[in-house]
């Protein structure tokens, strides 16, 4: 019997063990001292211990990368290496903007509960990123959805909020289903939940191969793809903004990364192939059609949306579609690009999100009349919403350009003799010009139609600030790709 | 037939029976009940694979615990006995193609050669050493983590169903 570490389990577990203690904080402090305090003050006192306890997190985070090595402790459910705590620090910051985001919005009468679900959310996402290992895998996801249920509906005067919390729920509780009853086939074939393990001993057989097959039908109702996308625009709407923001990044960070390791380590022998002249079964080929369905489905509905929040989850689906085409040049390429596209990704969207958000409330909703004229009531955010939106739609200059050139790079690359992903890639490309259409119409109501009322939006400078910090992120992931690609390949290879 | 083949015949029909007894009745109450039995019977089924932990375990936690939280949900809203139902031909219809592939499915199962496990331990029947090593070494953190889970779900749970006072 070997004794247990301990103490570098603690060292491990210390960003998580500081963001439960700020959960708890924020959960006690709103019962015992802010009781009489007005809505404003509850909501900015607590967001700030909630960010407290993150930046003590980002700080813990940080420390990681100067241990030597990659550890690995009780038989891998704990695995800390310089990739994961990067996503780790990426998802931290994430959390600290939908703070931010959180702050000046409606989060409801409950702020105390609000903070500490959002934080123990962050830390289901946490743990899925760091660990290898199916139960551990498993139990992280269900921790960061059921965080996201219960902050789909707190707007609980609204019946909106209400029915995409029921709605999600259950979509959520199907997929769960089908991931535990794959993974449990998974467990049944291979006698490990170990994802290293299960790829020194894939042997091909039809049972694994169904249990695989559930396991990405589960992930896939987790990422929103077609045909399991059906809960999103609903969830999208009628969550609080920030909420919706928090669902559209955070988990989906975690969700692709933890579907990297799966697919790229423990299947690593399933993936057949997904070439237009020579189709074998495998989960590229899962993944190929279900992306390629995401990605006509996604942009063609979102072109119809009047309601922005449903736009972008509609965009959100095909963005889900293209990171797919990553996945199917199976390569170590394209693993790469998959996570840069995927943090790209995320900070657009939160940018997005933000922006509603903070100009929502005072324009009287989010669909698209809401911000007719919005370039002369509220400059400043236009200007963030025209950098955000446009990187969405992956105009050149902008980190979403390069998020998906990488991405087709990757899927050219792959079989560069017949070019058999070309019929992918010239889809997606398509697609991209679509989606160009839909993001330049709200942005058509932002800046060239007139809106009736013309009076200024004032917006607190705090938040302001982080969402240019944001837009300057997204400028400088498409000023310096290359060094960033070339950091996340050598964090990739060591895997 | 040795009384061990018996006893496994016995407690697979009796099983399978109060299975379709708990879909079948249309009292929410006797429902319940069946499906009391029916964990009970799938309890003699670990009895019979020497798995006497995970028996004790069906008995206290799946026919006592979880049981009683049915039966309280039963009560609290007053569940009436629902109305003969009209013959739904699509859902009779999905029903047989979801069976047929599970049939199928059994099928495989069936025809391939037992996979004998190949790391972890096999033997049931050492009992609560075998659960609790893995439990709190190999598998620590996800049972931590569990703990969490059940703490958000407790806050969660509280904040929907609670009225908030105007």
């Amino acid at each position: 019997m070997t004794p247990v570490p301990y103490c570098s389990i603690f060292t491990a577990l210390t960003p998580v063990l500081i963001l439960v203690i700020g959960a708890f904080v924020a959960l006690t402090l709103d019962i015992v001292r802010l009781r009489r305090s007005t809505m404003t003050v509850r909501n900015r006192t607590l967001g700030m211990v909630s960010i407290l306890a993150l930046l003590g997190a980002a700080v813990a985070l940080t420390r990681q990368f100067g241990l030597p090595g990659p550890v690995t402790l009780l038989g891998q459910t704990l695995v800390v290496n310089h990739l994961t705590s990067l996503f780790n620090l990426v998802i931290v910051g994430l959390t600290i903007l939908t703070i931010v985001i959180s702050m000046e919005g409606d989060v409801g009468r409950h702020v105390g509960e609000y903070y500490a679900t959002l934080l123990f959310g962050s830390i289901g996402m946490l743990l899925l990123v760091s660990t290898e290992e199916l139960i551990t895998i498993f139990v992280a996801l269900e921790l960061t959805s059921i965080c996201l249920y219960i902050l789909t509906a707190f707007h609980k005067g609204a019946l909106r909020s209400q029915e995409a919390a029921v709605k999600y729920f259950m979509f959520g509780a199907i997929s769960s289903a089908f991931l535990l009853f794959g993974l449990s086939y998974v467990y049944g074939i291979t006698g490990t939940t170990n994802i290293r393990e299960i790829a020194a001993q894939t042997t091909s057989s039809t049972l694994l191969s169904v249990g695989l097959l559930f396991t990405v039908v589960g992930f896939g109702f987790k990422v929103a793809v077609v045909p399991f996308h059906l809960w999103a625009p609903d969830a999208y709407e009628g969550a609080p903004t920030p909420v919706a923001a928090f669902i559209a990044t955070g988990s989906k960070v975690a969700s692709f990364f933890v579907l990297v390791k799966l697919l790229f380590i423990g299947f690593a022998g399933m993936q057949g192939t997904a070439f237009c002249y020579k189709f074998s079964s495998g989960w590229t080929m899962l993944l190929a059609s279900t992306g390629a369905a995401s990605m006509i489905l996604g942009n063609v509905v979102a072109i119809t949306q009047r309601n922005i929040k449903r736009l972008l989850a509609y965009s959100s689906i095909a963005h889900a579609g293209y990171v797919f085409i990553g996945f199917v040049a199976a390569t170590e390429f394209g693993a790469t690009s998959v996570l840069f596209y995927v943090i790209v990704y995320a900070l657009t969207n939160l940018g997005a999100f933000g922006v509603l958000a903070a100009l929502a409330n005072r324009a009287g909703g989010d669909d698209m009349e809401h911000f007719a004229g919005m370039a002369r009531r509220a400059p400043f955010l236009s200007v963030l919403m025209l950098i955000f939106f446009l990187s969405l739609a992956g105009i050149p200059p902008l980190g979403g350009f390069f998020g998906k050139f990488y991405l087709f790079a990757a899927a050219v690359q792959s079989e560069s003799t017949k070019f058999g992903l070309l019929w992918l890639v010239i889809l997606g490309i398509a697609m991209s010009a679509v989606s160009l259409y839909y993001y330049l119409i709200v942005l058509k109501h932002f800046y060239i139609i007139d809106g009736k009322d013309k009076s200024r939006i004032q917006t607190p400078v705090y938040l302001n600030t982080a969402l240019a910090a944001v837009a300057v992120a997204v400028v400088l992931l498409g000023l310096f790709p290359e060094q960033v690609l070339a950091l996340l390949k050598g964090l990739v290879a060591q895997l | 037939m040795n009384v061990h083949d018996t006893l496994f015949w016995f407690f697979s029909i009796a099983m399978l029976l109060c299975g379709v007894f708990v879909i079948a009745n249309r009292n929410p109450v006797a429902s319940a009940m069946a499906l009391v039995l029916m964990f009970l019977f799938m309890a003699g089924l670990f009895v019979l694979l020497e798995a006497f932990f995970i028996a004790a375990i069906q008995v206290l936690v799946y026919a006592g615990a979880v049981m009683v939280l049915f039966l309280f949900v039963i009560m609290l809203l007053d569940i009436k006995a629902s109305e003969r139902r009209r013959f739904a031909f699509l859902g009779v219809f999905g029903g047989i193609v979801v069976a047929g592939a599970f049939v199928w499915e059994m099928r495989i199962i069936l025809s391939q050669p037992v996979i004998p496990l190949q790391s972890g331990n096999t033997d049931l029947s050492a009992g609560l050493e075998n659960v609790v090593k893995p439990l709190f070494q190999h598998y620590m953190l996800p049972f931590e983590v569990t703990a969490l889970l059940l703490l958000v779900a407790m806050v969660g749970v509280v904040l929907l169903s609670k009225k908030d006072l105007k």
